[in-house]
């Protein structure tokens, strides 16, 4: 059991890794640790837990933009945002379930931190898109500030998004500042039944180049969609449209008539729709359970390739019409990290994001990167964190 | 920094002539020592002196990249990427001199992957050249800047354009780049999968790096599909406050409007004039909406609700292309109608940005500045983004008006500092805007300058831009 720093504010944080630094100590930095199980199986001398670092101290609702402190709990702020008719447009994915705890868990800085974006991704961009600003703590014990509160700026590099999906290896993130937008006041699902997984690649392909403004692109392959529906048992490809009533309505017709040739068409009005997308969203077909979990990036059309090569005894469901893969395979020897690897070919990333800590000791965790962009990511790291305090080895063997 | 600052700079001249020898080895007529084509490679455009590189090279290929930045860090003699030369704070002149890397020759579209909604480019493409290319293909690059500039030098400045609250700006459309860094290596960013972090997002640590850490060689951009259907049209509204209101309304009512462009009375007028149109002369917005038929239609019904329970209208729009297209080459010649209104005088452009609950105070604010210094300067604003210029007219070589124009510019930067804004939404940083970056972003010049430092030690790659080392 590693020992605990809880700061309560950014001057503490500012201490505390002034602290570890003049100690020589290693620093694991969480929030509610919803996500420590993600990232290779190191040791670290403390955690930094930043949960009492928490509250939403600004909200304009008019303006759009909402600031908190890193470690206010996304419950609490999904809340606020949903009495207000608006939210995170990037959907960030719920990891509490598929780490078997329950669901609404996690901070609004391990959702930036670990860059979690959801289904909408593909219409609304990722977590990082709709990171404005922050106040850190460097690896220097330097308290900074980055960004602001306009959606737009170009004054020098973007830190926001280099923080974004660092998995607190490089920063403390005390406070951030996000985008928040309008919730869409309905939606519908067009579902495809019973397409093969090329044949879905396409179909989505052809809904996402046409004017119907789809966000949300998503297909089961017949033996997830079974364990999801009990009568059905065909593959469901299922696309989403959201906005206002008329706007949905005239947009799914338009769909169905582009679709119809690809095969049969059912429709899931509003209620049925959220369903689904919660489903996708948090990787629900496959929460709990013992088997490896990876999440595989690639180009869209080729996704179904990359899972008909993983072979045999793999589980998956794609979303992202196609460019993101989670993969369920077994959880021995190496979890299935040469065939995953071997299948994409280079040519996207996988990452291992649930597997026993002997796999994930055993086997890259991230994407192993070439030579010249990883020696690039070790300076990087080294600017922020030039003794390597924060987290060493999460994401990379020896940065 | 004051304009002898930005002079005097350390130079060896030994160092420089070797560089130019063994470039001269390598690239032939393809490195260029001429006065006149080293001068317009440095800044043209503003009141920031030209500060000419000692020698241009053509590359093209990557290797060439390559081989000229080994040569240059060998020597030690800095490397300064050109794409069209079109930025506006002096981000391409050689304050130490050095040698310009013109990507004139490096403009193939390498691939187009059309169901993937993707393409490959090398970075001397222009960004009107993508969009002849990918018409044919039902496909387009949103991003438009007023200026043909080149998807490098738009990647290397994070440019936007007129549809930014829509289509984001560079980025959001940037999935991959390959970089020479500092070290003569070129290393990919990402790979083409749509979701680029495996690791750090160094993608875009280089969008809008403004060529200070190493140079583009080769872009992966997002492209979409053609709308089915676009609607656009012109709003008139009693004040520019009535006008940012409605565009608060509309994007807060979650209409997904592509383009919402302020004109104050004065740029009406200039276009009126210049484009042989008869606006109504008093503040306008201009919209777009993009989508299917109905789609349009029902979202322009609903912004014209608005602007009316506003005080604003009436909306006037037509989805007929011809229309359309009169409408929005008035907007993208208003830098050509501004120069109309004194002509022989040169334009020069602001570009802060506030949060849009202060744009309405902070375009009023700026009129009456305008107005008490007897200056000349329409002002065009991006408002759905909370981002504005205004275009000051004056004549470069009046160091009377070059005085006005930059106190005029330095007040503007700082009320967009108070309202908790930036002083540039798209242009960057140069030379011009360094100073500014202390007073905004003081705390994290630190970080920026460990990152500089890490990736470019020896200060070569467009050094005196962005952070001084
Ligand atoms: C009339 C007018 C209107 C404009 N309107 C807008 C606007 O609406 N929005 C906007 O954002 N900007 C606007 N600009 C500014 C300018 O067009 C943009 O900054 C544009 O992105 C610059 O592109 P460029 O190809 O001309 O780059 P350049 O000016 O050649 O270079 C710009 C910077 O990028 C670097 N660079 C260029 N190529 C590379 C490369 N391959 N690798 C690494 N670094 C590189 C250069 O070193 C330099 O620092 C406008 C300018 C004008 C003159």
């Amino acid at each position: 059991m590693t020992s605990l720093l809880k700061p309560r504010d950014g001057k503490d944080v500012e201490a505390a890794v002034h602290w570890a630094l003049a100690e020589s100590k290693t620093l694991e930095i969480v929030g509610q640790g919803s996500k420590r199980g993600v990232g290779r199986a190191a040791q670290w001398d403390l955690s930094l837990d930043l949960s009492d670092l928490s509250g939403v101290t600004l909200y304009e609702p008019d303006e759009l933009i909402l600031s908190a402190k890193a470690g206010t709990p996304m419950a609490e702020i999904e809340a606020l945002l949903a009495a207000n008719n608006q939210e995170l447009a990037f959907e960030p994915v719920d990891y509490g379930p598929v780490f078997g705890a329950g669901p609404g868990r996690g901070t609004i800085g391990g959702v930036l931190g670990a860059n979690l974006s959801g289904p909408r991704r593909i219409k609304a961009g990722a977590a990082r898109d709709h990171f404005l600003g922050f106040t850190a703590v460097s690896g220097r014990a330097e308290t900074f500030k980055s960004g602001g509160r306009v959606v737009k700026n170009v004054t020098g590099y973007d830190l926001c998004k280099v923080m974004a999906g660092s998995w607190g290896t490089l920063a403390a993130l005390t406070d951030v500042t996000v985008k928040v937008l309008p919730r869409a006041e309905t939606e519908e699902t067009v579902l495809v039944l019973g397409l093969d997984d090329a044949t879905a690649a396409r179909a989505m392909s052809a809904a996402m180049g046409s004017s119907n403004d789809v966000s949300g692109a998503a297909h089961f392959p017949a033996p997830v969609a079974a364990s999801l529906q009990a009568e059905a048992g065909a593959a469901l490809t299922a696309l989403r449209l959201e906005g206002v009533a008329p706007s949905v309505v005239h947009r799914r017709r338009a769909l169905e008539v582009l679709l119809k040739s690809f095969g049969e068409i059912a429709v899931l009005e509003e209620g049925a729709s959220r369903d689904v997308w919660r489903v996708i969203r948090n990787v629900t077909p496959f929460t709990g359970g013992a088997r490896a979990l990876w999440r595989i990036s690639v180009a869209p059309t080729r996704g179904h390739e990359v899972a008909a090569a993983i072979g045999e005894g793999a589980e998956y469901v794609y979303d992202w019409a196609g460019g993101l893969i989670w993969v369920a395979l077994p959880a021995t020897e190496d979890g299935g990290a040469e065939r995953v690897r071997r299948a994409i070919a280079a040519n996207g990333h996988a990452t291992l994001i649930r597997a026993p800590a002997a796999i994930r000791a055993s086997v890259p965790v991230f994407e192993p990167q070439e030579p010249g962009l990883a020696a690039l990511t070790r300076r990087v790291k080294e600017s922020f964190d030039p003794k390597g305090i924060f987290g060493p080895g999460r994401m990379y063997a020896g940065i | 920094m004051a304009m002898a600052e930005l002079a005097a700079q350390p130079r060896n001249e030994k160092a420089v002539k070797a560089a130019i020898g063994a470039l001269a080895a390598k690239f032939g007529n393809r490195l260029v020592t001429s006065q006149a084509v080293r001068e317009q490679h440095g800044n043209t455009l503003t009141w920031i002196e030209n500060q000419p590189p000692d020698a241009v090279v053509f590359p093209q290929t990557a290797e060439d990249v390559q081989d000229a930045v080994r040569i240059c860090v060998q020597h030690r003699v800095p490397v300064i990427p050109y794409g069209t030369g079109t930025s506006l704070e002096g981000h391409i002149n050689a304050p130490q001199g050095g040698v310009t890397l013109d990507f004139r020759d490096m403009n193939r579209v390498l691939a187009v992957h059309a169901e993937d909604l993707d393409c490959v480019v090398e970075p001397g493409v222009t960004r009107k050249q993508l969009n002849e290319y990918l018409r044919d293909q039902g496909l387009f690059f949103p991003i438009d800047p007023g200026a043909d500039a080149s998807i490098g030098g738009m990647t290397a400045t994070r440019a936007s354009g007129t549809n930014a609250v829509r289509y984001g700006t560079m980025k959001d459309n940037v999935l991959a780049l390959k970089v020479v860094l500092a070290s003569g290596e070129l290393i990919s960013t990402a790979r083409r999968a749509k979701k680029s972090s495996a690791g750090y997002d160094l993608t875009r640590l280089f969008v809008g790096s403004e060529g200070t850490l190493g140079v583009i060689t080769e872009i992966t951009v997002k492209l979409h599909g053609i709308p089915e259907a676009i609607s656009g049209g012109i709003c008139p509204f009693p004040s520019v406050e009535a006008a940012c209101n409605a565009t608060i309304a509309t994007i807060q009512s979650g209409i997904p409007v592509a383009r919402i462009e302020l004109f104050d009375e004065l740029q009406v007028k200039a276009c009126n004039a210049y484009s042989k149109l008869t606006l109504p002369e008093s503040p306008l917005l201009f919209l777009e909406f993009h989508g299917t038929e109905a789609g349009v239609a029902e979202q322009s019904a609903r912004f014209g609700e608005i602007a009316a329970d506003l005080g604003g209208g009436p909306f006037t729009w037509t989805t007929n292309t011809e229309e359309r297209n009169r409408l929005w080459q008035a907007r993208h010649d208003a830098y050509w109608a501004v120069i109309g209104l004194r002509p022989g005088a040169k334009a020069f452009a602001t570009d802060v940005c506030v949060p849009l609950s202060r744009l309405a105070e902070c375009v009023t604010e700026t009129q009456r500045d305008i107005a008490e210094h007897n200056m000349l300067a329409p002002i065009v604003g991006h408002v759905g983004d909370g981002n504005f210029h205004t275009s000051v007219l004056l004549d470069m070589n009046d160091p009377a008006e070059v005085a006005t124009a930059k106190a005029f510019s330095e007040r503007l930067v700082e009320r967009a500092l108070a309202m908790e804004g930036t002083c540039t939404g798209e242009h960057g940083v140069g030379q011009g805007k360094m100073k500014y970056l202390q007073a905004e972003h003081g705390e994290a010049l630190a970080a920026m300058r460990a990152i500089k430092h890490a990736l470019d030690p020896q200060d070569l790659m467009n050094p005196g831009k962005i952070v001084a080392f």
